[in-house]
């Protein structure tokens, strides 16, 4: 069961130095690639501005500074702004910050300016392969998909080589809709590990949000426990629960 | 207890941390806020507490909400400051060089065996460096280098190109920099093959100009700055092949420990190599195309490469070695 618990969701169970566990949503792929979308978005639109911002000095510095200016902003804006946001105080490019998502390090902690660099730099390498024009063409991004599918915590390339993962700056709170109260309250017929505790009391605080047959389906799964099946399986958990929750 | 109850008695001490850590968030601390260390760990107490109990879920994602903030604020790394930067110059950076001996000598080969060989590729059989360059590189080539010696400086005489050409230089060739490294991760076949295209294409160049062009025109142009660029560019091709033995042969490590590991230990090298190749847009821009007679020139550019000798072998030795 606690296999299963560590398979089923993309939380991540982290140790702090503090002693306790805190748990951190890993974003996927798809998020992700949202992000960096904006991401682009974004700084198009700082380069376009800051071009004209220099083209208009140009007519004060000469037309020469104005176009070395232009050609610095494009390197700056390229390869420095990803990793001075994410290596600042927000810990995300505004990108990632718009859709709710945060770079940590695996440890959890914020991550450093040399992690920044790493990861940011090693973006290039996740765009491969290029469409077109060789390896100076329009980034697939295949092999940062192909590793973050690859890897538990859905970290590309440049995430690998930092150690960093992106996760959900915010956790969305779970949803709780507890059924009617039970009448009664059973106690298990056999002593329950922590994780199977864990999934009965989530199972009738979340029952409420379940059509009758689907919380059959799912009390069917532990029938060994309740030793009933269907509405008799469920009512039978839902008193175990009850009694679970009360007892503390 | 149960979990009501165990709100009800923490539910004040989790209100304060929580304002505590907003207002530091707004960077704008109310009174008292030393205590935030305190309850922090309070906090972080009370979510094992909670977990261990198995309260409910509600209770535990805002226990956890709350743990995870309070990290991100307590463990913000700090900025380093210019002490971190000397160190950086005059230790850390020739020790790693140093310590990468046998990277510096594969890298070194990458390029400089391509270089010579375009170099003496041209005065045997003239059609393969043509092919290399293309039609387009040898005009560029030609207009550049093709006449008097002053024509650079021509070029240059408007107000401001020297600054601008510095500012190409950085965006191309610190970028240059930056994709060998990153094609590290490719096992290091990216760094491969961008260091040997780079070692083909400049010495198809050098040597086309010692066929066709004015050739003292282009190496009292490049003498200056070819110490810093060429270099710094071999320095970018070790911090990539560092990378790629860390995914090639990970030794007892796990794969992904190994590139780990590796990333971190090609860090100073890709610093450094941008630091060098930024300095060679400095060179290249303000000082290569000046009219200069030759002889200082190439005297600048011997200079700066014994002087990179020096550094690379002489700075940072002694007990404090990184």
């Amino acid at each position: 069961m606690e296999e299963s618990g560590s398979r089923l969701d993309t939380l991540q169970a982290i140790e702090l130095a503090e002693g306790v566990e805190v748990r951190l949503r890993i974003a996927g792929p798809l998020l992700r690639g949202g992000a960096l979308a904006l991401d682009l978005v974004i700084q198009w639109l700082f380069i376009l501005l800051l071009s004209v911002i220099f083209m208009m000095t140009g007519i004060v510095v000469g037309a020469m500074t104005s176009a070395g200016l232009i050609s610095l902003s494009w390197f700056f804006i390229w390869w420095w702004y990803p990793v001075f946001f994410e290596a600042g105080k927000w810990g995300a490019t505004p990108g990632k910050k718009i859709v709710g998502l945060r770079v940590v390090q695996t440890s959890g902690s914020p991550i450093t300016f040399s992690q920044s660099v790493l990861r940011n730099f090693l973006r290039y390498a996740d765009g491969m392969p290029f469409l077109g024009a060789g390896v100076m063409g329009i980034p697939t991004f295949g092999f940062a998909i192909g590793s973050s599918l690859a890897t538990k915590r859905f970290q590309r390339l440049g995430d690998l080589a930092a150690g960093t993962v992106v996760i959900y700056d915010k956790l969305p709170p779970e949803p709780v809709v507890p059924a009617p109260p039970p009448m009664e309250s059973v106690q298990p017929a056999m002593a329950l590990r922590p994780e199977e505790v864990r999934a009965l009391s989530a199972f009738r605080d979340r029952a409420g949000l379940w059509s009758d047959g689907r919380r059959e389906e799912i009390a069917d799964h532990a029938r060994e426990l309740s030793g009933s099946k269907g509405a008799a399986g469920v009512s039978r958990l839902m008193a175990m629960a009850h009694w679970l929750q009360e007892r503390r | 207890m149960n979990s009501g109850n165990f709100q009800d008695r923490r539910e004040d001490a989790w209100k304060e941390l929580d304002e505590m850590i907003e207002s530091v968030e707004k960077r704008k601390p109310v009174p008292g806020v030393d205590q935030l260390p305190k309850k922090f760990r309070e906090a972080c107490a009370d979510l094992a507490l909670a977990n261990h109990r198995m309260y409910g879920g509600s209770v535990i994602t805002r226990l956890n909400d709350l743990v995870i903030r309070g990290y991100k604020l307590l463990y913000r790394s700090r900025r380093q400051g210019g002490e971190s930067f000397v160190r950086f110059v005059g230790v850390t950076f020739p020790a790693t060089v140093r310590k990468e001996w046998r990277l510096f000598w594969l890298c070194s080969a990458m390029f400089w065996v391509p270089f010579f060989g375009m170099m003496w590729m041209a005065q045997v059989n003239i059609d393969w460096v043509q092919s290399v360059l293309g039609p387009q590189g040898m005009a560029s080539m030609e207009q550049m280098y093709g006449g008097k010696e002053e024509q650079l400086s021509h070029l240059r005489s408007e107000y401001g190109s020297n600054f601008m050409m510095f500012c190409h230089y950085i965006q191309n060739n610190v970028g240059i920099d930056f994709r060998i490294f990153a094609g590290g991760m490719l096992a290091g076949l990216g760094t491969i093959f961008f260091t040997v295209y780079n070692g083909l294409f400049i010495g198809a160049a050098a040597g086309y100009v010692n066929y066709a062009c004015n050739p003292e025109s282009f190496w009292t142009f490049v003498a200056g700055h070819s110490s810093f660029e060429l270099l710094g560019m071999v320095v970018a091709a070790m911090a990539g092949m560092r990378l790629g033995m860390g995914v090639l042969k990970p030794g007892r490590m796990s794969r992904g420990k190994a590139i780990a590991s590796s990333a971190k230990q090609a860090l100073p090298l890709i610093f450094g190599a941008a630091g060098m190749t930024a300095l060679a847009a400095v060179v290249e821009g303000f000082w290569s195309a000046q009219p200069f007679p030759p002889m200082v020139k190439y005297g600048f550019g011997a200079a700066m490469w014994l002087l990179h000798i020096l550094y690379f072998t002489l700075l940072g030795r002694g007990p404090r070695e990184a």
